[in-house]
């Protein structure tokens, strides 16, 4: 399908773009990149582990062109260095291990709070000046313009000091192994519950705008009067006319929106403790351990290019005349 | 302009938005006045509750949180609003360039726009502050500037697309005016509200990421902001100490700013695009309709 | 009177502003009889859409339909039909075609569902009865069955709006509502629309409230003309009369802003 095929290669020029950043920042910095970059893994590395770093990161002799493309190739081969805290593990492995933690995470709270967002601002457009349109459309300006990180704070605070409702740190109780025993997805899922609900406070608000506001101003349509006019119940009008047109727009600002998110777990990461990317990397931030600083980013721009490129397809899927037609 | 005004003072989500914008921005202009300690110096004993003495206690190294809340309300409402400012600029000039002129001009613009939006904004900001060392507040704003203004721009082009078709620009083509002119003073003013909602968006999106690269620890900890207050809290472990006052003081504060803001930008919004509004008019249909004047 | 379909008198319709009230409609009264074509003319802006939204009370918010107006239609009082009365009473007594023919269609809806949900709601038939019916219809205008599995966005303008009028006959109505139908089609497309509603009409004998600013087309389409004047109806009466004997000085300013009618219609 053109369409789906143009934005493949688009997101693929934008992933470059990523690597590209991290290729020239070190050399853009005054002083000597080399040095900026490994400055701690020269004393704790062995020489040629060490030797090695510098050949992924494009350090090798020649013109700027032949490091560009070494870079490229060590990327592209998946090969992101190794970390300088944890040596001698790979980049790779520490991020991907923490990536499923912040998958999981990030995928259910986006689900939840893109489903209730556009139900709840479905039901205040509909009813639009409405007390109940009133209270969420004021809610949601509240929830969204709260910091995700005063948000997990005072979350944390509440739930997991005061009353002590939830645990206030990590995946799961560190004294159970990773299994697949019931125990061990009971713990994981009671560690999740408070950074969900934060995620979720943090993110249903937006969406909850969105869709109001689109379908507010798809209210007017003439698809939608003649709904009414046809005597089709409200339900029927609200959701099939109003609501199935108003989610096209809405759809395509969650693509937009995936940074924010993502921006908001990393966030609530670090503050629930939680060994996601957020925590890796907030870890890396403090040792200045830069091959996973610069992981990090090449690890999030895929999973935003390809959380782009599922809203790309749901949006094809959604809208009939994009099916089909070139 | 002038509709700008009199929709912010008749509309209620505008009024409070401002005052509370307004009133931080006081305390903050006043700090000295408010607190007569040294927002930097030890002045009392490590983690003290709030009390006549300490209105919100002290932090683990024995300042003053009430002190640090109002100076560091100056350095977070300056990277805001300077932050914000840049962001607009930026966006906002990409944006009617690439709206009026077209063509290629637009093509290569948002190329770049569509790009700097697919890679993921905090990661991003997060590489470039790790080089760049310790972070002064108006590094941060000045990055903060020019990674983030791809939303604005993208909103400012559509706009820019609708404007550019109406009769006044065509005239003012038809008379030869430079394009630069038509730009600055036949578009601009005719996009204003979308500007509008992008600085004021932008303030708040600044403000709010400020402080999270601060409490990340890519800030430079010696400067007083709600950021640093909030990593400094948090390397204190203040929430598993009991010393809650520590990292809710800046907590609400930023609340409270981002919500001001907010209200501000929503009110905007309400009054740029008129089917989103919902105030007097309303009322008094529904006061009609119950005194029984009409029906639908 | 009595043997009106549709009666509408001192019908007043306000917007609602924060302050002031904008009167619309201004105390304005007609008859359409049975099996009648009923114009109303009058620039843009006059109230002719507001008063077609009266019909089926599709006004919401600002709108107000003030105390004393009456809408009377086959006997039944519209303005005072309760929720489910209402319901029942959109469509299978009152049609209507709306001013963009691109636009009256659920883009996401293939036509077979635009049609089949009016059909389920007001028969309760099932899908395959629906289907049977929707074929009939389409044959009506000259759409191919086959191509109710399409969006709408397959279809030209004319065809969408020939769709509307399928979907509006599909439960035959007494009274279609059609406000400036052909406005945003060329001619062409324009008389054989026009053409296929007179004999669709004299078929099954339903009336029409026809709503334009194109005199040309409403002299030579309706039976009886009702000019309207910023809310206020000026006069009404035949075509003929109204053509050849206009009384209002508004109506005869209307005419001569369209000189060409001299010749061509009527002559
Ligand atoms: N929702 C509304 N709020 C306020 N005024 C309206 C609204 N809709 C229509 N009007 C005004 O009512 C008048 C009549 O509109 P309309 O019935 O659509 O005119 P016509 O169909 O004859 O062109 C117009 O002057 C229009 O500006
Ligand atoms: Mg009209």
């Amino acid at each position: 399908m053109p369409f789906l095929l143009r934005r493949i290669l688009f997101y693929l020029a934008a992933f470059v773009a990523a690597a590209t950043i991290n290729f020239f920042l070190p050399r853009l910095m005054p002083g000597d990149p080399v040095a900026l970059m490994f400055s701690s893994a020269a004393s704790e590395l062995p020489p040629e582990s060490l030797e090695a770093l510098k050949l992924t990161f494009g350090f090798v002799d020649g013109p700027l062109w032949k490091q560009y493309l070494t870079y490229l190739s060590s990327i592209f081969t998946g090969d992101l260095g190794v970390s300088v805290k944890y040596f001698p593990l790979p980049v790779t492995d520490l991020l991907g291990r923490a990536l499923l933690w912040t998958v999981g995470l990030v995928g259910t709270a986006t689900l939840v709070s893109f489903v209730l967002g556009s139900f709840l601002g479905m039901v205040a457009a509909w009813r639009r000046g409405s007390r109940l349109d009133v209270v969420l459309s004021v809610s949601a300006i509240f929830a969204t313009s709260i910091p995700a990180v005063v948000t997990s704070l005072v979350a944390l605070f509440v739930f997991g000091f005061t009353l002590g409702w939830f645990p206030t740190g990590y995946a799961h109780d560190p004294a159970l192994d990773p299994s697949f025993s019931l125990a061990f997805f009971a713990s994981v899922a009671h560690h999740a519950i408070l950074p969900l609900i934060t995620l979720c406070f943090v993110l249903t608000g937006g969406f909850t705008v969105t869709m109001r506001n689109n379908m507010i101003n798809l209210l007017g349509q003439d698809y939608v009067v003649m709904a009414r006019a046809k005597g089709l119940s409200d339900r029927r009008v609200m959701v099939w006319y109003a609501a199935r047109n108003a989610l096209l727009p809405t759809v395509s600002s969650l693509a937009i929106a995936l940074g924010t998110v993502l921006g908001g777990s990393l966030v609530t990461e670090v503050v629930f403790n939680y060994p996601g990317l957020g925590n890796t990397l907030y870890q890396a931030i403090l040792a200045r351990d830069y091959p996973v600083i610069q992981g990090q980013l090449l690890v999030m721009t895929a999973a935003m290019l390809v959380s782009n490129f599922i809203v790309d397809v749901s949006y094809v899927l959604l809208d009939p005349r994009l099916k089909g037609s070139g | 302009m002038g509709q700008l005004w009199i929709g912010l003072r008749r509309n209620r989500k505008a009024f409070i938005g401002l005052a509370i914008v307004l009133l931080i921005l006081l305390v903050a202009l006043a700090a000295p006045l408010l607190t007569e300690y040294n927002p930097a110096a030890r002045t009392g004993r490590p983690h003290q509750p709030p009390s006549a003495e300490h209105i919100l206690g002290t932090t683990r190294l024995g300042q003053d949180v009430w002190a640090r809340l109002i100076y560091g309300a100056q350095t977070s409402l300056a990277v805001g609003f300077a932050a914000g400012l840049l962001i607009t600029v930026v966006g906002t000039t990409l944006g009617i360039v690439a709206g009026y002129r077209g063509g290629k001009t637009d093509e290569v613009i948002s190329f770049f726009t569509n790009m700097v939006l697919v890679v993921p904004n905090l990661p991003l900001l997060l590489v470039i502050a790790s080089f760049v060392g310790q972070a002064g507040p108006m590094v941060i704003a000045l990055i903060l500037g020019l990674t983030s203004w791809a939303w604005g721009a993208r909103v400012t082009r559509a706009e820019t697309l609708s404007v550019k078709q109406r009769d006044f620009v065509k005239a003012a083509e038809m008379m030869g005016e430079p394009q630069w002119r038509i730009m600055a003073f036949e578009i601009l003013p005719n996009v204003f509200s979308i500007v509008g909602i992008n600085f004021i968006g932008s303030v708040i999106f600044a403000v709010i990421t400020e402080a999270t690269l601060e409490f990340l620890g890519l800030g430079d900890p010696n400067v007083i902001s709600w950021g640093t207050m909030l990593y400094n809290a948090q390397k204190a472990s203040a929430l598993s100490v009991g010393a809650w006052w520590d990292i809710l003081a800046p907590c609400l504060a930023l609340a409270l700013l981002g919500i001001g803001l907010s209200l501000l930008n929503f009110a905007v919004d309400e009054i740029a695009n008129p089917r989103l509004r919902t105030g007097g008019r309303l009322a008094r249909w529904t006061s009609l309709v119950k005194s029984g004047e009409g029906r639908l | 009177m009595s043997d009106a379909l549709l009666s509408v008198s001192n019908l007043t319709i306000d917007y609602i502003g924060a302050e002031t009230d904008f009167r619309a409609v201004d105390d304005v009264s007609f008859d359409v009889a049975p099996g009648e074509v009923f114009g109303l003319a009058g620039e843009s802006g006059c109230g002719k859409s507001t008063i077609a939204f009266a019909v089926s009370r599709l006004h919401a918010p600002p709108a107000l339909i003030r105390k004393g107006s009456q809408i009377r239609l086959a006997g039944r009082d519209v303005l005072r039909l309760n929720r489910k009365d209402l319901a029942d009473f959109r469509w299978r007594e009152v049609a209507m075609v709306f001013q963009s023919a691109m636009n009256s269609l659920n883009p996401v809806l293939r036509i077979e569902e635009q049609f089949y949900d009016v059909l389920r709601t007001h028969t309760g038939c099932t899908r395959n009865e629906a289907r049977a019916r929707t074929a009939e219809m389409l044959k009506l205008v000259d759409i191919k069955p086959e191509r109710m599995r399409d969006y709408p966005h397959q279809f030209s303008g004319g065809m969408r709006q020939r769709i509307v009028i399928a979907i509006c006959l599909a439960l035959d109505p007494k009274l279609v509502v059609m406000d400036e139908p052909t406005t945003a089609l060329d001619v062409v497309v324009q008389r054989e629309i026009l053409q296929r509603i007179d004999e669709l009409r004299r078929q099954r004998g339903f009336s029409v409230l026809f709503i334009t600013h194109d005199l040309g087309l409403m002299v030579q389409f309706c039976d009886r003309i009702g000019v309207m004047l910023s809310g206020k109806m000026v006069e009404q009466g035949p075509s003929e009369a109204i053509f050849r004997a206009p009384q209002h000085d508004y109506t005869k300013r209307l005419w001569a802003s369209f000189p060409s009618l001299k010749g061509g219609v009527l002559g």
